[in-house]
């Protein structure tokens, strides 16, 4: 039919408008380093004075600080090297998606720090708060971001929300067991998928 | 059928290496060229003749800055590119339509 052509070039208007609000800048750099990081954290929590539910808030949430900021350093690093503007529309759609659950996630290891619970329980439930909160948040910058990104962020809420179920119904964890959980749920978990995206997303200046 | 939108197509804008360029540059309020090459996935020579054309034809402005000492070449639609896009876009659109009614 000669309108197919019309209707065809319609979704390819489409599918480049879309595309072009898509973060593109190569993740395995920064999914690798934030694993490293992670898994790093989790052997040297043991050697750390972290021995009190509120320690371990204030020690992960510090990793977490660390991460970002390293994320942050690699981000700019690849815009320098691309000659790219830093902070463009597609950075900017993610972080905004990212930042509520980041928040949320901010403000309930704040709340562990000034509260200080007492049972290790409630470390054992704030770790699967923070892999659900992680894990919308992830969700949420999937939209702007490449496929397999927003699985990502499914694998950390249904992690979450199992392990979670667990802590609930089981007995209360040790803290040195939810270090080594930290350390391979989510510094495990970023390494692999950094290690996967190395081998599969296309190398070089990627925005 | 109508003849009278076939007619009206923009043939700068209709061709396919240059309606990618649009659509990507219609989405965004600028795109630099390495990304749009990444992007789209074309060779730099590719790209930059395409951009001349629609550059030559008043649909898009080039920015040649200097970011951390390298250049930084910059890509806008302009107003009248704008214009001539979204009529392109009617334009498919009321083709696409008349396919569809047509007995």
């Amino acid at each position: 039919m000669e309108t197919d052509w019309a209707a065809e070039n319609l979704r390819v208007i489409r599918t480049l408008m879309e595309r072009s609000a898509v973060y593109r800048r190569a993740l395995a750099p920064l999914m690798g380093a934030v694993g490293l990081a992670g898994v790093a954290a989790a052997i040297v929590a043991p050697f750390a004075p972290v021995r009190s539910p509120r320690a371990f808030a204030g020690y992960w949430m510090a990793v977490a600080a660390i991460c970002l900021a390293g994320a942050f350093l690699l981000i700019r690093r690849q815009a320098l090297n691309d000659a790219e503007p830093f902070w463009s529309p597609p950075t900017r759609r993610a972080a905004q998606a990212l930042s509520p659950a980041f928040f949320a996630g901010f403000a309930t290891g704040l709340m562990f720090l000034c509260a200080e619970p007492r049972t290790p329980l409630a470390v054992g439930l704030l770790v699967p708060g923070w892999m659900v909160l992680y894990g919308c948040g992830v969700h949420a910058a999937g939209f702007f971001m490449p496929r397999g990104f927003k699985l990502f962020g499914w694998l950390f809420i249904a992690g979450g929300c199992v392990l979670g179920a667990a802590m609930s119904f089981g007995p209360a964890p040790a803290l040195s067991w939810m270090h080594w959980a930290m350390g391979v749920i989510f510094g495990g978990s970023h390494l692999a998928y950094g290690i996967y995206l190395y081998f599969t997303e296309k190398h070089g200046n990627a925005t | 059928m109508n003849p009278k939108p076939f007619l009206q197509i923009d043939r700068v804008i209709h061709e396919k290496g240059r309606l990618p360029i649009m659509s990507l540059l219609a989405a965004s309020a600028g795109m630099s060229f390495t990304e749009m090459r990444d992007a789209l996935d074309m060779t730099d020579g590719n790209l930059s003749m395409h951009i001349k054309t629609l550059q030559e034809a008043g649909f898009v402005s080039v920015t040649k800055s200097f970011r951390n000492q390298r250049s930084l070449t910059t890509c806008a639609l302009t107003p009248s590119g704008r214009r001539a896009f979204s009529q392109y876009i009617d334009l498919l659109e009321q083709i696409v339509k008349q396919a569809r009614t047509a007995p």
